[in-house]
């Protein structure tokens, strides 16, 4: 599997992110999948800010470690970035005689490093262009340097400024300039050092583009998120700014002129989801979105709902805490506060994306068991997923199967006719989930009542009736645990790589009859870097087999590929740990893989059925996980490293590794 | 049983409740109580067609004296709850009701933001001056000095005028009615039922067992009805006047209006022209076209 990666840096607002998304759009469409991480500070000008795209022929769901290319906008960028490079990568920047440092200059010379020196400034000037579009100008030049033709471009910006003539034509000479950049004859100055040895010239050879990528989306989880919300019949969304959650609310609100939805900026999280469960008990669907912090505020509200058999939808976009943490990076954090927000108990279901295209398939699935179990559902989301731009198939997306479900919720004249008020919390109700009808229904009335209440909502403080009402409302929650799905199995061969082992061939793994090597658990955006790691590490195998033959005088068949499983939660609270159990009993390893410090789905893991895991391989820093640290924490090659090893990367990562 | 036959032919017993009145002997929220069932049934409104929201305290106790669909939710947060709901189906009248406690301390920002936003609800202020349910704490309507229950010695904070707070926030309905006048406060809920956007009613009411400095007594003698006065209540100066100015006498009824008010929803460019409620729209929607401009 080849892959190559290009890094854009600079401070914020000088154009870090229009060109990251311009070259993202146009690699896709010119038939590669792409990965985009974008990574910045609290601050809205000047803090240093990144925008890393992975870009392949095959599917890939992560960013690695170290890119080909570099462009830097500022000389901090220069400063900060140049050892992300890899030995004969390439470093495009703007800064005017910049001098590097002894130590700079010792990591370009032995890393075989390509300085480029682009004067965006003079050719701005030349072409009397305003600054914006020095970020064209740059695009061009990171075009050429990928032996892209620059009429792909053209086409990005011709669907960009094509009413404004004017400036289509200034955007069309700048994508010129940029073009005959490394073309001009004369031995560039701007080019040292002179390359040595066999070099790869200034171009980076990309991957052989493949037709199926040219269709499919590219897409960040809030924008996923925000369709998958508009698809699941929801109405209207109440939000109050925070990050990682201000995305899905501004693209939400972006959308509102195509979708009809009612979007509103509350004066604050308590009001949005206060709003949003009257808006539900009203009988429309509505959500709210916030992160932790703001969560904190909604908790109130979501016992509220808990005791009121409200159905509610709120997502929850995790950022590392405690307090106002690191807000604009990465965390999973939050998964035993979801579990348990909000004083009391009562049923509740949690559940968590991965990428951009469950962030679109789990919302309507999040709404109907809101509605059918009458509860307060939470979707977790993170900033690693909000933020990136995944490449996602289209028909991911048009997907017709998903269906409204309402659950019990009454609507028909018959219907409505033969209820009474005593109806709505019935306490003998199969599985605890009663009828439910909305205001202005011609029925009998009732009280949707935060008090413990009796069947018609009225105010109830027996024993008697406290423990009936308990029960009824708790047996949602075992109801619940059956019908949700178990996690999902991925294994070798589900990946669509060529499973080395024979054993793993054959149709499904859901029934899995031999062993795995490793079984990996884990939720949420890990998903992509493990999926991404199993996918390189049998990569790795392969190739490396007959170089290892050689070597050692051992025939490529001899050396067998570890047969790794991963099983991923979607469905965190209730807890589903059958085919955990069956999987772990099968495997030689268990390793957890969270960003947290706690191991929190291990700890629920363990409650629910006191499995403990071999490893744990926890990262609690801000950033998520990139394949390459969990190539080397994993380290499933073949002959095993030594643990200390292990540990010593662990600590350079800043990653926890226990047990 | 005493009730009120009008268009309809609803009657006042069909939003009696077989649950008995809990509050305190002398206790303002009976006269409330009548009072909302008086005026609904005089809107010609059937139990089923208002959704009637209560914060938490004495007044909550309402939530199971009366039928009607309703919603007894949390401490403070009753506005928001009702602003929701009315926005998904601006075709069901719903009433917000809180007290003083709730809706100038704990959730005094949702009260300024409701205003602000015009929401087409009707707020009614239980305005007995002081924490009832939580046994007599000052609240921010409690006189300066009075001694209270967490405050032996006497409270020592500035009181808000609420009509000043109200005022100053431009709202587009603001009313003032006593609990000892049912006849009043059923028309004045009338009107703020038929507003176009969040009305305000403020209602004084005597809290026999914790409020001995504004007793009903106390009330009887100083309300005024403002609009029997002749009172034009589409002046805002002069209502914001009568309406702060409780030094001599307190007027009532409906202070100010404008009838010019437009709602929030109505306010909304997306919204504009579509015929249906949110509350009908809740279908699988086609997100094909939208996806194209990720492509």
């Amino acid at each position: 599997m080849s892959r190559v990666s290009l890094k854009i840096v600079g401070a914020q607002g000088q154009g870090v992110n229009s060109v990251g998304e311009m070259c993202a759009k146009g690699l896709k469409r010119a038939g590669y999948c792409v990965f985009g991480l974008r990574e910045y500070m609290s601050v809205i000008k000047n803090g240093h800010s990144s925008y890393q795209l992975d870009i392949s022929n095959e599917k890939i769901r992560s960013a690695q470690k170290k890119v080909e290319l570099l462009v830097c906008f500022n000389h901090h960028g220069i400063k900060k970035n140049l050892h992300d490079l890899k030995a004969e990568g390439i470093l495009l920047h703007q800064t005017l005689q910049w001098k590097f440092s002894e130590e700079d200059q010792k990591f370009i010379d032995e890393n075989n490093i390509s300085v480029l020196y682009l004067p965006t400034e003079d050719v701005l000037k030349k072409l009397n262009a305003k600054p914006v579009l020095g970020n064209v100008l740059i695009a061009s030049v990171v075009w050429s340097l990928f032996g892209r033709s620059a009429d792909e471009l053209k086409e990005l910006v011709r669907e960009q400024f094509g009413h404004k003539p004017e400036l289509l034509e200034l955007n069309y000479v700048c994508i010129g300039e940029g073009a005959s950049f490394l073309e001009s004859d004369q031995p560039s100055p701007r080019l040292r050092p002179a390359r040595k040895g066999k070099g790869k010239g200034e171009k980076i050879c990309l991957p052989e583009s493949s037709e199926k990528w040219k269709e499919q989306l590219l897409i960040t989880g809030s924008q996923a998120m925000g369709l998958g919300t508009i698809h699941a019949g929801c109405r209207a969304f109440f939000g109050y700014p925070m990050t990682p959650a201000s995305p899905l609310l501004t693209f939400i609100a972006d959308m509102q002129s195509e979708s009809k939805m009612l979007v509103k900026q509350a004066e604050d999280e308590i009001t949005a989801a206060q709003m949003m469960v009257g808006a539900m008990h009203m009988g429309t669907r509505a959500a709210t979105a916030t992160s932790g912090g703001g969560y904190d505020l909604m908790t109130e509200t979501i016992s509220m709902c808990g005791v009121s058999e409200t159905p509610a939808v709120f997502i929850l976009a995790q950022r590392p805490g405690p307090g106002t943490g690191l807000p604009t990076w990465s965390a999973q954090g939050d998964l035993l506060m979801a579990v348990s927000a909000g004083h009391g108990e009562f049923p509740r279901l949690v559940m968590s994306v991965s990428d951009a295209g469950d962030s679109f398939s789990v919302m309507m699935d999040a709404f109907n068991y809101a509605e059918e179990f009458q509860i307060p559902v939470t979707v977790l989301t993170e900033k690693h997923i909000a933020e990136s731009l995944f490449t996602v198939e289209q028909s991911t997306f048009n997907n017709q199967q998903s269906t409204i479900n309402r659950g019990k919720l009454i609507l028909d004249k018959k219907g409505l006719s033969m209820l009474k008020s005593g109806d709505r919390y019935a306490s003998e109700a199969p599985d605890g989930i009663s009828a439910r009808w909305l205001p202005g229904s011609e029925a009998p009335t009732y009280c949707a009542q935060s008090y413990e209440h009796s069947a018609d909502g009225s105010f109830d403080e027996s024993g008697e009736n406290a423990k009936a009402q308990m029960e009824k409302r708790m047996m949602k929650m075992a109801a619940l645990r059956k019908v949700i799905p178990e996690p999902e199995l991925l294994t070798n061969s589900e990946l669509r790589i060529k499973p080395t082992s024979p054993r793993l061939r054959g149709p499904g793994n859901s029934e899995l009859k031999e062993e795995l090597d490793v079984l990996i658990v884990s939720w949420g955006s890990n998903k992509n870097a493990i999926l991404d790691f199993i996918q390189k590490e049998i990569f790795i195998t392969q190739e490396q087999a007959p170089v290892l033959s050689e070597v050692e005088g051992s025939s490529p068949a001899s050396h067998k590929n570890t047969r790794v499983g991963y099983l991923h939660y979607t469905y965190l609270w209730p807890l589903r740990t059958e085919k955990l159990l069956e999987l772990s009993s099968k495997a030689k390893k268990t390793i957890l893989i969270e960003g947290n410090e706690q191991g929190q789905l291990g700890m629920l893991i363990r409650q629910e059925c006191g499995l403990e895991f071999d490893q744990r391989i926890l990262k609690y820093d801000g950033r998520a996980f990139n394949v390459d640290e969990l190539f080397n924490l994993l380290a499933l090659s073949p002959s095993p490293s030594p643990t200390s090893l292990r540990k010593a990367t662990a600590r350079q990562a800043g990653i926890g590794e226990l047990r | 049983m005493n009730s009120s036959s009008f268009k309809d032919g609803h009657v006042t017993s069909d939003y009696s409740s077989d649950n008995l009145c809990t509050w305190c002997d002398g206790c303002g929220n009976y006269g409330a109580l009548g009072a909302t069932k008086r005026a609904l049934v005089e809107l010609g409104l059937a139990p089923h067609q208002v959704l009637l929201c209560f914060d938490v305290g004495c007044h909550g106790n309402m939530s199971d004296k009366m039928l009607g669909y309703r919603f007894h939710g949390l401490h403070g947060r009753v506005i928001s709850l009702a602003s929701g709901a009315a926005l998904a189906n601006p075709d069901i009248p719903v009433l917000a009701f809180g007290g003083d406690g709730a809706c100038f301390s704990e959730g005094v920002g949702h009260l300024v933001h409701a205003v602000r936003s015009n929401y087409n609800i009707t707020f009614v202020l239980h305005n007995n001056a002081n924490y009832g349910l939580t046994t007599g704490q000052a609240s921010a309507l409690t006189p300066r000095g009075e001694k209270m229950n967490t405050a032996p010695q006497g409270s020592v904070e500035e009181t808000i005028n609420s009509m000043d707070f109200v005022f100053s926030l431009k709202p587009t309905f603001v009313a003032r009615t006593f609990s000892g006048d049912i006849r009043q406060m059923t028309d004045v809920l009338k009107a703020a039922v038929n507003h176009r956007g969040f009305s305000y009613v403020d209602v004084l009411q005597a809290c026999p067992t914790y409020n001995k400095f504004a007793t009903h007594e106390y009330l009887l003698e100083k309300c005024y009805d403002a609009n029997a006065e002749g009172h034009d209540s589409s002046n805002f100066e002069v209502a914001r006047k009568i309406a702060v100015d409780t030094s001599e006498r307190i007027a009532t009824g409906v202070l100010y209006q404008n009838k010019e008010s437009v709602p929030f929803l109505d306010r909304i460019e997306a919204r504009k022209g579509i015929k249906t409620r949110l509350v009908d729209e809740v279908e699988t929607v086609d997100v094909s076209e939208l996806i194209k401009i990720f492509t």
